[in-house]
């Protein structure tokens, strides 16, 4: 935490920066690094809800909620991105905040089951509801962000140079909002809620109002992150929001760790990256998948950031130690 | 009509008794591990292919083949206890974790030792039984009997051996039956032996109803999560009462509504359940 403010802040902008220009050759790898930044965000969301203790099953649904309600918006009723980008995501809180207070009042296990089941629900809504969605056939030919011009200023998205850059500029305002969250007196509150429920009840903090707010606030950064998929993919399929794809966000966060805000973001690229290197061995590719799940869980309970930590107090041992030497 | 109702619900009935011995495994390994088994869909995969291989490939008889499938996949299941689970009994987390890790490789070996086509496990007993123009599909009705002598088995064991016993009481408390002696670690090896058992049987029996396909793992855990979940977690009367409920709406809602429909009212369903009673229907503290 103290040791690793100084340097990493500084060294990820610049690697920001620096990942369009270093790889505008290459369409295939800025389309990946697109997907992480939107597993990025979507791993984060999720963690924010589940800083109260509540793990959801559901993440992708409302990624789901936010790509349809972004995509019907640009190509059936013309609307610029800008504006459906934020959209997506009320639409998704919207949702949130309906099911909300019944919902955070289950704990534990029974939540994650709830949230499974809300899911799928949500899922087959989406594949029954054929006239907007286009249902199981997928919904094709969504429109690409577009351009954008403001004052004589006028950027091209078509270029994915601009268009990485967008995205990570909307990662990055994204993430700034949630690791503020995360490190004001609201963080704290939903901590003491994760470790006491009833103490935190007892010193006069309104437990359920927190949690829906939270809920409903990684619910919204969810919308984001799928109007990003709906617009990057251009061609949406309801299985993409099931079941599956919502536990890989889950595993994500739990392999990074949840400890640390930066488990999320280590978490999701490590294993977006994964599959997508390893693509050469085709068919055996999940193995490798598999084994990194099973090295966290034998070598790094707390996740990847565990690491990082491990090496953070190495140096600073080491730096103890010349400092006792001179 | 009367007559399609009739062999809606004898199906029903049928698959009803398969979503049964899924979710008693589920329910079996919540009680005494505390930990919600994703793999087991992955499980009931292959204890259908062990018996496709056997019986439609080694022409040894269909019965033979689901005692085998049973016995390895029941070996499988206490050597992942031991190695996987055993150290993340109770924590939710690293077990979905492992559990996915488990699924990855299960379902990735499975589609390349036996390849993504369909294959299919001829029905058991061929042939259906006409009662005045209701026809019930003898298969069918074996696997209605199967299933409720395995369940009656499994409930005596928990009521009568010593060993069942002892899974109550860890049920109810680890801590205090590991005081009373109970070796705590042997007993999880066990449930988990029997709950792959089991899948592996509702996998064989599905397989000869269904086709099997490396990914046919995936609805069963959602059907099995559901029964549980309907039961109550870790009730095992729930898994048998929610297990029949389930079987029974799948058989007769397609009758009057389409599917996906149906689905959706399903799961609405459920999610009232756990909004209104977590612990599902039979479900305790």
């Amino acid at each position: 935490m103290k040791a690793s403010r100084n340097w990493s802040w500084p060294f990820s902008i610049i690697i920001l920066l620096a990942i369009p220009l270093l790889f505008r050759d290459n369409n295939y790898y800025l389309h990946i690094f697109v997907l992480v930044a939107i597993n990025i965000i979507l791993t984060a969301s999720l963690r924010a809800i589940a800083s109260v203790g509540q793990i959801s099953m559901g993440a992708m649904a409302f990624a789901g909620i936010g790509a349809y309600t972004s995509a019907i918006l640009m190509k059936k009723m013309a609307f610029p991105f800008f504006v459906a980008f934020p959209l997506a995501g009320v639409a998704s809180m919207i949702a949130a905040a309906v099911i909300a207070y019944p919902f955070v009042r289950v704990t534990g296990i029974y939540f994650t089951m709830l949230t499974l089941f809300l899911g799928e629900v949500i899922r087959l809504i989406i594949t029954e509801w054929t006239s907007m969605t286009g249902g199981s056939s997928g919904m094709l030919k969504i429109p690409s962000i577009g351009s954008f011009s403001l004052s004589g200023i006028n950027v091209d998205f078509i270029h994915l140079v601009p268009y990485c850059y967008l995205v990570f500029i909307l990662m990055a305002l994204s993430l700034l909002f949630l690791y503020r969250i995360d490190r004001t007196q609201i963080g704290t509150t939903l901590e003491a809620i994760e470790k006491d429920e009833k103490v935190a009840e007892s010193v006069g903090i309104n437990v359920i109002r927190f949690k829906v707010l939270i809920f409903c606030i990684g619910s919204f950064f969810m919308g984001l992150a799928g109007s990003l998929y709906a617009h990057h993919l251009r061609v949406l399929n309801p299985n993409s929001f099931g079941l599956f794809p919502s536990i890989y966000i889950m595993i994500y966060m739990v392999v990074g760790g949840r400890k640390r805000f930066s488990g999320s973001i280590i978490g999701a690229l490590v294993l977006t990256l994964i599959p997508e290197l390893s693509r050469t061995l085709k068919e055996y590719q999940p193995y490798v998948f598999a084994a990194v799940l099973f090295l966290v869980l034998f070598l790094l309970r707390q996740g990847l950031v565990d690491l990082v930590e491990r090496i953070e107090t190495r140096i600073a041992k080491g730096r103890e130690r010349r400092i006792e030497h001179a | 009509m009367l007559g399609g109702l009739v062999q809606a619900i004898f199906s029903g009935l049928a698959s009803g008794w398969i979503y049964v011995l899924i979710a008693l495994g589920l329910a079996l390994v919540f009680s005494i591990m505390r930990i919600l088994m994703f793999a087991h869909g992955e499980i009931y995969m292959l204890g259908a292919y062990v018996v496709y291989y056997i019986c439609v490939k080694g022409g040894i008889s269909f019965l033979w083949g689901i005692l085998i499938s049973a016995l390895a996949l029941g070996i499988l299941g206490i050597f992942i206890e031991k190695v996987l689970f055993r150290p993340i009994r109770g924590q939710m987390e690293p077990a979905i974790l492992a559990a996915i890790g488990l699924t990855l490789v299960f379902q990735t070996t499975a589609v390349i030792a036996f390849g993504s086509y369909n294959k299919f496990i001829p029905a058991i007993v061929p042939g259906v039984l006409n009662i005045g123009g209701v026809r019930l599909a003898w298969d069918r009705m074996l696997i209605v009997f199967l299933g409720l002598v395995l369940t009656l088995g499994l409930f005596l064991v928990i009521r009568k051996t010593k060993i069942g016993q002892a899974m109550l009481a860890i049920s109810q408390d680890p801590n205090a039956a590991a005081l009373q002696g109970i070796n705590v670690n042997d007993i999880s090896s066990f449930t988990m032996g029997i709950g792959c058992a089991l899948a592996a049987i509702a996998g064989a029996l599905m397989g000869s109803l269904l086709n099997l396909t490396p990914q046919m793992g995936t609805l069963a855990i959602t059907k099995g999560i559901a029964v549980i979940v309907l039961g109550g977690i870790g009730s095992v009367t729930g898994a048998v009462l929610g297990g029949l409920i389930l079987g029974l709406v799948d058989g007769i809602v397609p009758l009057y509504a389409d599917s996906t429909t149906a689905a959706i009212a399903g799961f609405c369903v459920i999610i009232l359940i756990l909004l209104i009673r977590p612990k599902g229907l039979l479900g305790h503290d």
